[in-house]
């Protein structure tokens, strides 16, 4: 992945060169931890390197992946969206309902299906679109701005849930999105992995990648060289939020209801397994390939926990230790480069 | 070099301070150059020179900031060695910098206090401390409520408060760089009456001005420093304005400047009764014509960069209009201006102008990704742009010639080359330049005066600003100097002098303060 290879071949002088060395072995050095966290797990338990516990991880770590991926494109631009969580709580119940109401209408299943995706796509838009107008026109934080649609969000899925599991998603929806595979492939891997190679095309060969880029390595020299920074960053929580309500339609498709808590901590989970990855908090570093690595990191680590049957709250402990080391780390390679 | 000193006056004691053969060097940069400075008790020494003539490297070293590389400093007629801000406070070297050191969500008389708090058992006596602070800003005359936030005072209310700051407690040394800058002429005459007092009283006033009315009205001796080095210690008195201004500038052989052959010919960019919304340029009109390079001079802050940053939409416009070759261009903004021809180079390259981390590659494409060369339907055409900006590159002696390395890699002179690159990326016909040669070593320096002197012959209107006064009267056509956010005045050919411009700003100090 080009957006990850920060150790170009074009270092010249030898200072260049031992920072991209270090880069070099930075990059390196998560998949290397992924490996050996697997082979240790599996020294524990054999049952860690099986097939079918393989697949588990990729189908688990998919979710996970879209999130960071959702993280990741605002991350570059130096925000974050705390209120990943909540909209995928509010896209989870939004579809269903709308699914419900398809049913209850006696639609045809294709009909319903479409219904359901469309209303999950729309809220999800509408949150990056809430998000990105009180950021980049408001002058708000990313921080503030996310913390009050955290909020928003959490209420307007319980309300309109009235707290409740919404059921009735039909079967048709669940199939596509989770039951189905493609020769073999679970449809959360396969989807995961279109989106991927698309938003790693998105970053690296179109205007918009370019500039989200520049925006985040330098807001203001974007803005002198006629970049339009505020419509780029509406357009960048917009993203965000799509692919986060694609992650809830997928999530909604396993559980088979609309959960009014379904995103529970995954707004802090993504932005974990974005910055292990090692997407830059500094914004202007990453990419698909960061958020990827991060997100089978986190739960290749989780997975093999639960099965050497570590508790889940030392689990959590392991995490938040994992998460500041990831930052750490950032910040030292940052300071390295200068 | 020309050193004289005046003979010492009869009565005069030892020196209060006394540098000699002070050295300061910065990265390749010697800021001071064996300098020799001493200051009497009671007696008010003005620091005279351009930018970068050491001034502010010097009152620094004296107030601690940074330790001299070399040479000897006396206080009081003791070797002081290993000085700290907090130590030169201690023994009184009191300094009042133009950059505010004062907390603005503190009140005045929290900043008055800040780091010397009176307390008892650790709880602060803030009735103790406000009437102390009164007292003092009593004595001062100045019209200051102690009890007001910092960030809700006007820029010369905060200079009160840094000077009151500087004189509360024990002081023998007092520093003041350009402390009338943003004072009123009530105010300016306040603190001369202070200034008076505090003479009277035996303390020795260290003081930077350009302003010729304010070193006639208040100085004993004026130090001239150029370049680093110390040119002569004269007694104020017996010197005359025209004398000053020479040593000041004396002659200079630093650079070259090659000859442009300017050939004007329609107005490319005109601007008329253009007002600022901070007010930092108000009803300017001026013109910039194609075939010419247009300079504008001024101090700091007399808003020429705020001027061409309107131009470029960097800046909001309260009032006036910009035209662009006679069209007018309302609410300028980057993007509308790159498409209509117009650049902007900033003086401040790490801040606005380069994405350190990106390469050089897409740092001098970054203003031409609307055009189809570089990307059609969104779609980036990373091959042609290689070439683009390779040939770019090329013709600019980028050094080496790598165009992927990241722009932070780079030295200040291959920097703002990446910056002129992109002048290359696109058609664009009026070039403004803010401070171009800043940060940049002799040989880089040329090659921007080279390529600027390509771009007027073929045609484009060059605007340069620049706060070096040689490379302006050099570069230029016709040069304009502003002055507190106004056109003072327009020189061309004989005129384009430096004396003239030099000139100019003080007819115009004297015109406004003497009102």
């Amino acid at each position: 992945m080009s957006d990850l290879d920060l150790a170009s071949p074009a270092a010249t002088t030898p200072s260049e060169r031992r920072v991209a060395l270090l880069a070099l072995a930075w990059q390196a050095a998560l998949p290397i931890a992924l490996v050996v966290l697997l082979l240790g797990f599996a020294a524990v338990d054999s049952a860690v390197l099986t097939p079918g516990n393989l697949v588990n991880i990729m189908q688990q770590a998919s979710y996970l992946a879209l999130f960071a991926m959702a993280q990741t494109v605002v991350i570059l631009t130096r925000g974050f969206d705390l209120a990943l969580g909540p909209t995928v709580s509010m896209v989870s119940v939004g579809a269903a309902l709308a699914m419900a109401v398809g049913v209850a209408d006696g639609q045809e299943p294709g009909t319903v299906l479409l219904m359901g995706l469309a209303a999950g796509f729309a809220l999800g838009a509408a949150c990056g679109v809430f998000n990105g107008v009180v950021i980049a026109y408001l002058g708000v934080s990313p921080f503030v701005a996310t913390l009050g649609s955290y909020n928003i969000a959490i209420g307007v899925a319980t309300t309109i849930s009235s707290g409740r599991p919404v059921q009735g998603v039909p079967d048709l929806f669940s199939w596509l999105l989770y039951g189905g595979n493609l020769f073999g492939v679970p449809a959360a891997i396969v989807i995961t992995v279109i989106v991927g190679v698309a938003l790693h095309l998105v970053l690296t060969r179109t205007v918009y990648g370019r500039a989200l880029y520049i925006i985040g390595t330098n807001p203001r020299a974007a803005t002198v060289a006629g970049l339009p920074v505020k419509r780029l960053l509406v357009a960048t929580y917009v993203l965000c939020s799509t692919l986060a309500a694609l992650g809830a339609l997928m999530m909604t498709a396993r559980t088979g209801s609309g959960e009014p808590n379904l995103g529970g901590s995954l707004s802090l989970q993504a932005i974990a397994a974005a910055v292990v990855g090692g997407t830059s908090l500094a914004g202007g570093r990453g990419g698909v390939g960061t958020a990827v690595v991060g997100a089978l990191f986190v739960t290749i680590l989780s997975n093999g926990m639960n099965l050497t049957r570590i508790d889940g709250y030392v689990q959590m402990v392991v995490l938040g230790a994992i998460v500041i080391a990831g930052v750490v780390l950032d910040r030292l390679r940052l300071e390295r480069r200068g | 070099m020309d050193i004289s000193v005046e003979p010492p006056r009869v009565a005069a004691a030892a020196p209060l301070l006394e540098l000699k053969g002070i050295s300061k060097r910065f990265t390749g940069v010697r800021a001071l150059d064996h300098v020799d400075l001493d200051v009497r008790a009671g007696e008010l020494h003005v620091l005279f020179g351009e930018n970068g003539a050491g001034k502010s490297t010097l009152i620094n070293v004296i107030a601690g900031t940074f330790p001299p590389d070399e040479g000897s400093f006396h206080f009081d007629g003791e070797e002081i060695r290993h000085l700290t801000p907090q130590r030169a406070r201690a023994i009184g070297i009191s300094p009042v910098f133009q950059e505010f050191s004062l907390v603005p969500s503190l009140t005045v008389e929290e900043n008055l206090f800040l780091g010397r708090e009176v307390s008892a058992g650790g709880v602060l006596r803030a009735g103790a401390m406000r009437k102390k602070a009164r007292a003092l800003i009593d004595e001062l005359g100045f019209d200051l409520d102690p009890g007001r936030r910092v960030d809700d005072l006007s820029r010369a209310h905060q200079q009160m408060v840094e000077i009151a700051k500087a004189l509360l407690g024990k002081v023998r040394l007092l520093i003041l760089d350009e402390p009338t800058a943003s004072l009123t002429e009530r105010e300016t005459g306040r603190l001369f009456e202070l200034i008076a007092k505090l003479k009277a009283q035996g303390v020795g006033l260290i003081y930077v001005s350009h302003r010729m009315r304010e070193i006639r009205a208040l100085a004993d001796r004026v130090t001239v420093l150029r370049d680093g080095r110390h040119i002569r210690t004269l007694d104020a008195a017996r010197v005359t304005d025209g004398e000053l201004v020479e040593l000041m500038t004396g002659r200079r052989i630093d650079v070259l400047f090659p000859a442009i052959p300017h050939a004007p010919t329609e107005v490319a960019v005109d601007v008329e009764d253009l007002t600022l919304a901070d007010g930092s340029v108000r009803e300017v009109n001026f013109y910039a014509r194609a075939g010419e390079i247009t300079g504008i001079a001024g101090l700091v802050g007399c808003g020429k960069s705020e001027l061409v940053r309107a131009i470029y939409g960097l800046e909001p416009i309260v009032g006036g209009t910009v035209r662009i070759e006679g069209t007018p261009y309302d609410a300028p903004a980057p993007r509308e201006s790159l498409t209509r021809g117009v650049a902007y180079f900033p003086a401040n390259r790490v801040a606005e102008g380069l994405a350190l981390s990106r390469p050089i590659r897409e740092n001098a494409s970054m203003t031409a990704l609307d055009l189809p060369a570089f990307a059609r339907l969104g779609l980036l055409r990373q091959g042609s742009e290689r070439g683009l900006v390779g040939r770019a590159m090329e013709r600019l002696k980028l050094r080496p010639p790598n165009i992927e390395r990241p722009a932070g890699a780079l030295s200040g002179g291959n920097r703002q080359k990446v910056m002129l690159g992109r002048a290359l990326t696109r058609e664009l016909k009026v070039f403004l330049f803010d401070e171009p040669s800043v940060g940049i070593d002799v040989g880089a320096k040329l090659e921007v005066y080279e390529f600027m002197k390509q771009l007027v012959e073929a045609g484009a209107a060059v605007i340069v600003v620049s706060s070096e006064l040689p490379e302006v009267l050099a570069l230029s056509n016709r040069l304009y100097v502003m002055h507190h956010g106004r056109i003072a005045t327009e020189l061309t050919g004989t005129d384009k002098t430096e004396q003239n411009v030099l000139a100019s700003f003080f007819k115009e100090h004297l015109a406004t303060e003497a009102a």
